[in-house]
């Protein structure tokens, strides 16, 4: 830590600015001077893990962008990753009570439909979605599903692969669930099923990068919640615009509660359902 | 049947197109094709001037929703210039795409604004209303009060205070007022400007 002008990892104003800039560009994702604390925080770690002296050789080597991981470590650092299982589960209610019977009346009963989770964190949403198929979806001996999480950082995907989880993250698990798929790993750790587990597919993924999500395709469902909020007018219209490419037409999205299509881009179309507001891409016939 | 993982992934199939591949695309006769071509074209400089080109006649909303999004990261006042002759145009969909699309270039917009402010044609104003509403600038609420302050078409005051109101505080409030008491006849303002002091 250096002389008054600066804070945290030794940022000054002005590398605070640069930073901003270069994350932005990268990511898509903007925080503002009131994240300054946060960030510099999150930059000593980077700096420390990285076995850097101080901001300006570490900042000069992920400008340099030859070491990769040096940006990864970086995005884990300054992405937010609290979640829980059956999180808005009132919006899992729509898509077992209306938006699955439509995706399968549209496709003449057949399968598989296909569900994303972006971003899927450490998998509480994904394995939620899993678990409330298995559970209450009277097609599920019928109709396959296909599972998909997908999430920027690399540490997160790594922990939703390993699916180990606290009391705090299944405090809203039904007992009776939790003793069917989960077994307890260590003092209040509990590990989920390996059929479960194995059944859900994880991807590494910037939303923002259309590049990279011009791979996923003919999702009949996506859940994207919570996570628009952090980006500026930009990137939440890249965002929709790859969220939509991510779909097939007539496919679902649902944003999180706080969240709204309306104010980021027009491409979709609004739908009201007894639980909530969903996104829709719209079909041929009415696009 | 029941849950099933996928074992080869479209990620590994996904088609690779060179600039010029993308740039031919946005002629194809599928929309779906020009909409991925217009994304794909992201910090492509020399698409600039194509997607300009194309986006007031580009008849499908998603396709030119693309165009409106690559050409907006370019926030440069070239495409700024290139975008604002829509603001005017009798298709309501591309004015308001067009709307959209400024609101998210807080760099070349806002040197526009004086001539915006003043345009001789209403429909442009209620527009450039549209754009302030979520212009990330921090002259946004000066230049929608100067609006509701001075502007002579009830349509355009109408458009400001709307614009405004996401970010009014009680400081605005006989700004609103002395909006109402210079429309007496217009009923559309008075409801907005009551509904938003209740």
């Amino acid at each position: 830590m250096t002389g008054a002008a600066t804070t945290g990892a030794g940022l000054t104003d002005a590398d605070f600015e640069r930073f901003r800039e270069y994350f932005y560009k990268r990511t898509g994702i903007q925080f503002t001077a009131s994240k300054r604390y946060f960030v510099d925080k999150r930059i000593d770690a980077s700096i420390r893990n990285a076995g850097f002296g101080g901001f300006a050789s570490w900042f000069a080597a992920l400008r340099l962008g030859d070491r990769a991981e040096l940006l990864q470590d970086l995005i884990n650092q300054l992405t937010v990753n609290e979640t829980y299982f059956l999180r808005e589960d009132y919006q899992f209610d729509a898509m077992l009570n209306t938006v699955l019977p439509n995706v399968l009346a549209a496709r003449g009963g057949h399968g598989p439909v296909r569900i994303l989770s972006l971003p899927c964190s450490t998998g509480e949403e994904p394995y939620s979605i899993a678990l409330r198929l298995l559970e209450e979806w009277d097609r599920i001996d019928d109709v396959d599903v296909e599972i998909h999480g997908a999430d920027i950082d690399s540490d997160v995907l790594d922990r939703a692969a390993h699916a180990s989880y606290g009391e705090r993250s299944l405090h809203r698990v039904p007992k009776p669930w939790m003793a069917k798929y989960f077994t307890e790993a260590a003092a209040g750790r509990y590990q989920l099923d390996d059929g479960i587990r194995g059944a859900v597919t994880l991807h590494r993924v910037n939303v923002c990068d259309t590049a990279s999500m011009r791979a996923f395709k003919d999702f009949d469902v996506i859940f994207c919640r919570n996570v628009l909020i952090y980006f500026d007018e930009l990137s939440s219209r890249r965002a929709a615009e790859n969220l939509y490419g991510a779909l097939r037409p007539g496919g679902y999205l649902f944003l999180g509660h706080s969240e709204s299509m309306s104010r980021i881009s027009p491409i979709f179309t609004p739908t009201r359902l007894p639980e909530g507001i969903v996104y829709q891409r719209p079909t041929g016939a009415n696009r | 049947v029941g849950l099933v993982r996928r074992t080869t992934e479209k990620a590994e199939a996904a088609e690779q197109l060179s600039v010029d591949d993308l740039l031919g695309r946005l002629d194809d006769a599928d929309p779906e094709r020009r909409r991925e071509a217009a994304l794909g074209l992201d910090a492509v400089a020399a698409a600039v001037d194509p997607l300009l080109d194309r986006v007031g006649a580009e008849p499908e909303p998603r396709a030119r929703d693309a165009m409106l999004t690559t050409l907006a990261a370019f926030d440069l006042p070239e495409v700024a210039e290139g975008l604002v002759v829509h603001l005017a145009s009798d298709d309501a969909g591309l004015r308001t795409a067009v709307a959209e699309a400024m609101a998210a270039m807080p760099t070349s917009v806002p040197p526009l604004m004086p001539r915006l402010l003043t345009d001789p044609d209403h429909d442009v104003r209620v527009m450039t209303a549209m754009v302030l509403a979520d212009l990330p600038h921090p002259s946004a609420v000066t230049w929608l009060t100067a609006m509701i302050r001075d502007d002579t078409h009830p349509n355009v005051v109408a458009a400001a205070i709307d614009a405004l109101l996401p970010s009014a505080g009680p400081e605005h409030g006989e700004l609103l007022r002395d909006a109402v008491r210079r429309f007496p006849d217009d009923p559309f303002l008075r409801f907005t400007v009551e509904a938003a002091i209740r």
